[in-house]
């Protein structure tokens, strides 16, 4: 009985404890806030690239280097037999080549300026991307990102056919096909909608076997948001059969996007059935960088993140590691100063055990009492870490969260229970790790030179 | 009068020792502080154990409160050799059998005078056990100090207490669990002479009252003559044993 009850009196009459206690208190804080912002972070980013990707990308054998040039050159095949897979939600063929975006028209000064604009040389190479709407509407994110509030484009007329000839627009001579502009992209080339646009790119020349360099005009028809700003700066969308032509390759695709039901569920096995089978038609050699996750697609981004978060969380683990050194230091004074007492306790009945315990305790209060605090306001702080950022950066006119930056508007937050008792759990094994070397000190402890003076 | 033993085999005896030994090791040099005592204390009996400073008193003291351990030799509680039993069960020893008095009184500081008085019945008993004889600890925490004349100082700290009233405080805390034996060191070595005596006066009578054993130690010769026994030591053995 004693332990629990002297503890807890030492612990309250030693203010000196509460520099454990608010140590405990800043780490589990901390911790849980910037885990909690991280994971925020994390979650936000997958969300942001996913509404971009689908679930798993089919790079067929014949496009791959190497591949079986038997390999029908539509994609046709490859649908039908991928569409037949249980969980597979929707499939679309897309067309994937990279070259240069130029205003065209009478505007040849802008176009060369854009071009060779020493501050935007790294930009100027564009993804032009080749799509079925239907499909990949069905499949992807593309036509939310119609519809998403653009910054600095424009919306394409109709979002349910955005490849349509833009009001106003009034052919003069040939009809060129239309281009849908990233947001960010579209504001950096300055165009509007209804403007030429010329794609310069270098293809293969099937009579000549050479390399040749060949451009083709597009009407720009509006632009799309998505909430991954690489996308938005670096992508624009033809339609496949447009791009494949102007090509003029064996191919008329190079990726097949597969949406599922449910990725996190069905993940591993669809993947698995959907390289069984499409090896089983030849239309795959069973390499793995034929299907890839859109998880693997942006492993590099969401593994930094990953990383980060878990520096983070052993930078901040020191402020635990330090506030559980102060524990130690603040028992053993105590050890010293409380002589007496054990030797008293001894006297009274005590075992060296309980006298130890009896240390312990006092860190175990200063971890339950920190370890708690810590874990509401750094839970409540994560919460509302949105609304004190702004007030934050309005009291003291500093802005902390810088938004443009990001995808999103708001400081992402997630709290994840379970983290909440790891750091809980962890906070009290540090704390009693350390207090153990003083306790042990004390229960080793000679009371009798105590007793015999004052 | 023989030196070296103490025992009056005819009478009952509720601590004994028996050619108890003591050394400590000093810079690598081994000092014999006792030289093999042998010693009884009688049920109800009150002796004062005395010597001049360094006889070993002290450590005699501490070897009979089970505090300390012999280099050789017994001592027996209940019949029972002590330093043969597991470290709990001496402690329980230590705890129901014997009520300590010390000369600077030893009080918790951050507690007030009535759990002071608790602190052997918060130290022997599991929480759950403790909680159900709380009140009756309480109660007899309560009365104890009421009697001694401490009822206005229940809630005060030591530091809110003169000389008096802690060793006051220190005696109710001996006294908790009714022990058989009550070891007084120098009880009265750290107050002035009128209030020693009120103390001394509390304490002869709580044991007529009571019938505990009472050993003193003491280098105040008119204590000891106020004794039934008085045991004399001197470089480490009993020079003499004998009745007031």
């Amino acid at each position: 009985m004693f332990r629990s009850f002297l503890s807890w009196r030492y612990l309250l009459h030693r203010r000196t404890n509460l520099i454990g206690i608010v140590g405990v208190m800043l780490g589990v804080g901390a911790l849980i806030l910037i885990l909690s912002i991280m994971t925020g972070f994390l979650e936000q980013t997958r969300a942001s690239v996913r509404g971009t990707l689908a679930d798993f990308f089919i790079r067929p054998a014949p496009l791959m280097e190497g591949g079986d040039p038997s390999v029908p050159y539509e994609p046709d095949r490859v649908l039908e037999i991928v569409r037949k897979v249980p969980g597979v939600r929707a499939a679309t063929p897309q067309y994937s080549w990279y070259g240069m975006l130029a205003p065209g028209g009478p505007d040849t000064a802008n176009a060369t300026e854009i071009i060779t604009r020493p501050m935007d040389s790294q930009q100027n190479a564009i993804e032009l991307v080749g799509i079925d709407v239907e499909s990949e509407f069905a499949t992807t994110g593309f036509d939310d990102a119609l519809t998403q509030a653009a910054m600095r484009g424009t919306h394409v007329a109709d979002p349910k056919d955005p490849f349509a000839r833009p009001r106003g627009y009034r052919p003069d001579g040939l009809e060129h096909p239309r281009i849908v502009l990233g947001d960010a992209l579209y504001g950096r080339l300055r165009v509007h909608r209804g403007d030429e646009l010329t794609f310069l790119t270098v293809v293969f020349d099937p009579e000549s076997k050479t390399l040749v360099g060949s451009n083709k005009t597009f009407i720009v028809a509006g632009s799309f948001r998505t909430k991954d700003n690489d996308v938005d700066a670096r992508r624009a969308y033809v339609e496949r059969h447009v791009l494949a032509d102007f090509l003029r390759t064996d191919a008329r695709y190079s990726d097949v996007l597969v949406m599922l039901d449910d990725f996190e569920r069905d993940g591993v096995r669809v993947r698995e059935e959907l390289k069984q089978k499409l090896v089983a038609e030849k239309l795959l050699d069973g390499q793995p960088a034929e299907i890839i996750s859109w998880e693997e697609m942006r492993s590099v981004l969401l593994g930094a993140i990953r990383n980060e978060r878990v520096l983070m969380a052993i930078m901040l683990s020191l402020i635990l590691v330090v506030a559980c050194f102060s524990i130690f230091a603040i028992l053993s004074m105590m050890v010293t100063e409380k002589r007496r007492d054990i030797g008293v306790l001894t006297a009274l009945g005590a075992t060296p055990r309980g006298v130890m315990q009896l240390f312990l305790m006092i860190a175990f209060w200063d971890a339950l009492v920190g370890a708690v605090i810590g874990a509401i306001l750094g839970t409540w702080l994560a919460i509302e870490i949105d609304p004190f950022e702004k007030w934050l950066s309005k009291t003291f006119h500093v802005q902390i969260f810088d938004r443009s930056i990001y995808y999103f508007d708001e400081i992402p937050s997630v709290v994840e229970p379970l983290w909440v008792a790891v750091i809980v759990l962890g906070a009290f094994a540090c704390a009693l790790s350390f207090a153990a070397i003083p306790a042990w000190r004390a229960a080793r402890m000679d009371p009798l030179e105590a007793l015999r003076y004052e | 009068m023989n030196s070296h033993s103490a025992s009056q085999g005819e009478l009952p005896s509720v601590l004994t020792a028996r050619n108890v030994k003591k050394s400590f090791h000093v810079a690598e040099r081994e000092i014999e502080v006792l030289h093999g005592v042998d010693f009884t204390l009688h049920p109800g009996e009150i002796l004062a154990l005395t010597g001049p400073s360094g006889a070993g008193k002290s450590t005699l003291l501490h070897i009979l409160g089970l505090l300390d351990r012999p280099t050789t030799g017994s001592v027996s509680l209940d019949e029972r050799n002590a330093w043969e039993l597991p470290n709990e069960e001496r402690a329980r020893l230590r705890n129901r059998k014997i009520g300590f008095v010390f000369q600077f009184y030893h009080l918790i500081s951050e507690l007030t005078a009535l759990e002071n008085v608790l602190l052997p019945a918060m130290v022997g008993e599991a929480t759950g056990e403790y909680r159900k004889n709380r009140s009756r600890h309480e109660s007899a925490a309560r009365g104890m100090l009421t009697n001694f004349g401490l009822a206005e100082r229940l809630t005060h700290r030591p530091a809110q207490l003169s000389g008096g009233e802690r060793q006051r405080v220190a005696l109710a805390r001996a006294l908790l669990y009714d022990p058989p034996i009550v070891i007084a060191d120098e009880p009265t070595g750290n107050l002035d002479r009128a209030t020693g005596e009120r103390v001394l006066e509390l304490l002869f009578r709580e044991q007529a009252e009571r019938k505990f054993s009472l050993l003193f130690v003491t280098h105040d010769e008119r204590l000891a003559v106020r004794c039934q026994r008085q045991m004399v030591m001197v470089d480490g053995l009993v020079h003499s044993n004998a009745a007031v």
